[in-house]
């Protein structure tokens, strides 16, 4: 920090934000070295970061506690619920595990599933990464445009799409035009993409606001690089933490996704592995078969392990600098460029969320499948049916569940960002993530072998299981952005007169807190979408309005189906709003949006 | 760290709070009050606890509960209802957390019940007195309730309409037939069931099938949606959903195989865990199922009840009904299914 501010705090708050540009600005001659000092400026080499703190006295204590702490909570969500599968995988022993590794259509579906989530995550994150360059300067409410498709709950996904863009399907009845391919692996490919790219955009196109300092671009400019070389030098090696963190995020929801593959991979014969779980449990109760879909369950946690813990080593090594924050530029005026991608947003925003849900609509407003989706034929009897019965409690039940997961995720995310630091930053990340990467039937069995004698059937265990699959998503948003407060940005305030909770309170809360707001509106609708973990695991008095859906789609209501999915979507607006409002605040110089 | 150190305290409390939250569950097991008495038996009140695990659909659990607790004012009844898989997986669980907590398990399809069976969660069947379960639809274990066919759908106005099981193999009907994936229900797996051993079938009808362009597509009522869309034309599926699509309209007829539709009975059992009374309450759900009021209540919720006499759906003159080898397919899933697959995989 620069030693001659005046001792006020919200000048520190700016002071903090805007240290780093006269380190920069000492090294505009040549393009190599402002990649270095846009990467390498990590707190080991920054003088008077995390060593000094941490042997203050009294900070020992209460780190110990924290770490004993976190790794207690890591054991409770996700040591327990993985040793409790490992347990009944050992159960076979080698020779079981031997042959559900080796069971026909194993290999088969390990080997899609890393496939799709592959080119998944490459077609997301590369898309996502091109349109948060080409808006970042356009206001919120059209950048959240592209966020439009995580509106709908993914277990419907699948149908709209085929209802949209299938044989017979919206377009092909109105246009003659259908998606070529949709059923099989390339549709599932572009369906997911397309869903995965909002992830993708709003963590990039954050980082790209937090870290892409246009001070470095402009001196990179006027030191003669081109506009291309800019880009190449410059934002983008700076944008490799957000990116790669974007890519994690993207291959695990990927990898995860059950309802797209079941609807559009079965006619092609295609399953993944959440598939061939899901077929497994419902074809067999027997002991064996059981065992294998633990083992199956495992090897996807092994398969996401092998792919995200060198990831989040590499991650942790590049990405604590903390970056200067520098107001956005003012908008530019437009150019035909800027039209071509106000058209392409719109035409993603239309092609991947506007026209699939417009499908979900006339879905749940027709009589039955089948008929014209014409006035005549609308009706509100599928919502009637769809909310006979207790629906409407159990609405407000998932509705509490979700809040309070979206409240708790991104404080016990804070906990282990706070603690991640140094060689444990990488193992810790990669261990908040692991649950996530249990499909929800098996993750759902391993909280209730954990939990199940004491807290069977209570919405504590529906809780305990969306804290332990979406930790992830309350952690990577907080420890992006703790990672983006200067060094000794408390220290400066203490040093400037103000208390611990002062300074807590005036200079690392209002950065996070724009952070844990976007985290828990990702968890509040994750958690509110999800379908098969509560499924497992409510109990009288518990009923989630997942258990409501899934009645419904039992009893082939495709009508009642959309019309509760369509419910889902309102509280989620909501959400978005939420985020909406994130955004706005995180323009404010000295906060940040969602970079993991 | 560095900007922990101030709040470090506020952090471990947080953390005191959520993790006292899941261990307090395990520091004291004696405060839940299942946990002293017989697991899955509810303790013993005046008021008598049942649990039922179902994968019967809910408006025909909904309505015979409603009637069973007219007739049973004092007994409790919990039920927990989901798919097939999910129900797998929450028995798989129960078994590994303290044992079973079902009293009753209502089934969808009798194989997933036999591999309860043999896994020893059934007591043997408690009321061999009952009448009128014809024995296809019953094992030492578990009786059937219901029964479920599975028939053609077809979209209105095709023509000619499919007059036999074989006839979906026309040329006629190339590229025009979806089937439901046998591997994502039992009810599905009935349809591979007894194609794969009834004679004059066999995996030879699915290659055909194959050759002749049918599409393989995820769910039982995802055929009846797809054939309503027009994406195909014909379909398997069952008869309770394609009644249903007709009820709201859709253009779909039910098309009633001439050598009959496929039952697949839907059985129910007591388990080893009700005992006392519990196991006094399972057996009164149990003869309630299979008593006259209990049976209407199934038939007026759309499915055929098993007792004759009992009226159900309509069903179209003169139709007929084929089982499958039940006790031949016990334990011969994979090895079917994997046939199957290597005809309708990638």
């Amino acid at each position: 920090v620069n030693p001659p501010r005046p001792p006020r705090l919200a000048a520190l708050r700016a002071a903090g934000t805007a240290a780093a540009p006269p380190r920069a600005a000492g090294t505009t001659r040549r393009l190599a070295a402002l990649r270095a000092a846009g990467t390498a400026a990590a707190p080991p080499r920054a003088p008077g970061t995390a060593a000094a703190p941490l042997r203050a006295a009294g900070a020992t204590a209460a780190t110990v506690l924290l770490a004993a702490g976190v790794l207690a909570l890591i054991a409770a969500l996700v040591a327990v619920p993985l040793v409790s599968l490992a347990r009944i995988a050992a159960d076979g022993g080698l020779t079981g595990i031997g042959r559900a590794l080796t069971a026909p259509g194993a290999a088969a579906a390990a080997l899609h599933t890393v496939a799709v989530a592959g080119a998944v995550t490459v077609l997301a994150v590369a898309a996502g990464t091109g349109l948060a360059l080409a808006t970042q300067r356009r206001p919120v409410r059209f950048r959240l445009l592209i966020a439009g498709p995580l509106l709908i709950p993914e277990f419907v996904l699948g149908v709209a799409w085929s209802q949209a863009y299938g044989p017979a399907g919206l377009s092909d009845r109105l246009t003659g035009l259908t998606v070529p391919g949709l059923f099989g692996p390339a549709g599932i490919i572009l369906v997911l993409a397309g869903h995965g790219l909002p992830l993708a955009y709003l963590a990039v196109g954050a980082g790209l606001a937090a870290r892409a300092d246009p001070a470095l671009e402009r001196a990179a400019r006027s030191a003669g690089a081109g506009g291309w070389t800019a880009l190449r030098t410059v934002t983008l090696p700076l944008l490799r933490v957000p990116v790669l963190a974007a890519a994690a995020l993207v291959f695990v929801t990927a990898a995860g996704s059950f309802a797209i593959p079941e609807v559009l991979g079965t006619p092609a014969g295609f399953a993944t592995l959440p598939t061939l779980i899901y077929s497994d449990l419902s074809l067999s109760a027997s002991p064996a078969t059981f065992d294998q879909v633990t083992v199956l369950a495992l090897a996807m946690v092994v398969l996401v392990l092998l792919v995200l813990a060198p990831f989040d080593t590499w991650l942790a090594r590049l990405a604590p600098a903390a970056r200067p924050e520098v107001p956005p530029a003012p908008a530019a005026r437009r150019t035909a460029g800027d039209r071509a991608v106000t058209a392409l947003v719109w035409g993603y925003a239309l092609f991947a969320a506007g026209i699939p849900m417009l499908t979900l609509v006339l879905t749940a407003l027709t009589r039955g499948p089948g008929l014209a989706p014409v006035p005549v034929n609308w009706t509100l009897a599928n919502f009637a049916a769809g909310f006979s019965g207790g629906a409407g409690l159990a609405l407000l039940r998932s509705t509490g569940l979700a809040l309070a997961a979206a409240i708790l995720a991104p404080l016990l995310g804070g906990l282990v960002a706070g603690l991640a630091r140094g060689r444990w930053r990488g193992p810790l990340a990669t261990a908040v993530t692991l649950a996530y990467a249990i499909p929800g039937s098996a993750l759902a069995v391993g909280i209730i072998i954990g939990y199940g004698r004491w807290l069977d059937g209570s919405a504590l265990i529906i809780l305990i299981a969306y804290l332990a699959k979406f930790w992830v998503f309350g952690h990577r948003p907080v420890q992006a952005a703790l990672d983006r407060l200067p060094p000794g940005l408390t220290r400066a305030a203490r040093i400037s007169g103000a208390g611990p909770g002062t300074a807590v309170r005036t200079v690392v809360l209002p950065p996070l807190a724009v952070a844990a707001t976007t985290a828990a509106g990702l968890v509040f609708m994750l958690a509110f979408h999800e379908l098969t973990m509560s499924t497992i695991l409510y109990g009288p008095g518990t009923e989630t309005f997942a258990v409501v859906i899934m009645n419904q789609q039992d009893l082939g209501g495709v009508g009642a189906t959309a019309a509760l999915a369509l419910v889902l979507t309102a509280p989620v607006l909501v959400a978005a709003s939420t985020v909406a409002l994130a955004a706005r605040l995180a323009r404010r110089p000295g906060s940040s949006w969602w970079s993991p | 760290m560095r900007h922990f150190r101030a709040f470090a305290p506020a952090a471990v409390l947080l953390l005191a709070g959520v993790l006292g939250v899941t261990a307090c569950g395990s520091a004291s097991p004696s405060s839940s009050p299942a946990a002293g008495g017989p697991v899955g038996g509810a303790p013993a009140g005046p008021a008598g606890q049942l649990t039922l695990y179902t994968s019967v659909t809910q408006n025909t659990v909904t309505a015979v509960l409603d009637g069973f607790s007219r007739l049973n004012p004092g007994i409790k009844v919990t039920v927990f209802r989901a798919t097939t898989g999910q129900l797998n997986a929450r028995i798989a669980a129960d078994r590994r957390s303290g044992g079973l907590r079902a009293d009753v398990i209502w089934g969808t399809d009798p194989l997933s019940m036999e591999s309860y069976a043999e896994q020893g969660l059934f007591r043997p069947w408690p009321l061999p007195g009952l009448t009128g379960v014809p024995s296809a639809d019953k094992t030492t274990y578990f009786w059937g309730t219901r029964e479920l066919y599975l028939v053609i759908v077809a979209r209105k106005g095709l023509t000619p309409m499919p007059r036999a099981w074989a006839d979906l193999a026309s040329p006629a009907y190339r590229g025009k037939v979806a089937l439901p994936d046998p591997a994502a229900a039992g009810s599905a797996f009935a349809a591979l069931g007894y194609f794969a051993t009834a004679p004059g079938f066999g995996m030879g009808f699915y290659r055909t099938l194959k050759v002749n362009g049918a599409v393989q597509v995820s769910t039982i009522p995802e055929v009846v949606t797809d054939v309503a869309e027009g994406r195909y034309q014909l379909g398997i599926t069952l008869d309770s959903e394609v009644r249903a699509a007709v009820g709201q309209g859709s253009p779909v007829v039910l098309d009633w195989p001439a050598d009959g539709a496929i039952a697949l009975y839907s059985p129910i059992a007591q388990t080893v865990t009700a005992t006392g009374q519990a196991g006094r309450a399972a057996q009164a759900l149990l003869r309630y199922v299979l008593s006259a009021p209990g049976q209407a209540a199934i038939g007026k919720t759309g499915w055929q009840p098993v007792l004759p006499g009992i009226s159900g759906p309509p069903r179209p003159a003169g139709a007929t009904e084929v089982h499958p080898a039940w006790t031949a397919l016990f334990g011969r899933q994979d090895q079917i299914l994997r046939q199957y697959q290597a005809i309708f995989g990638p």
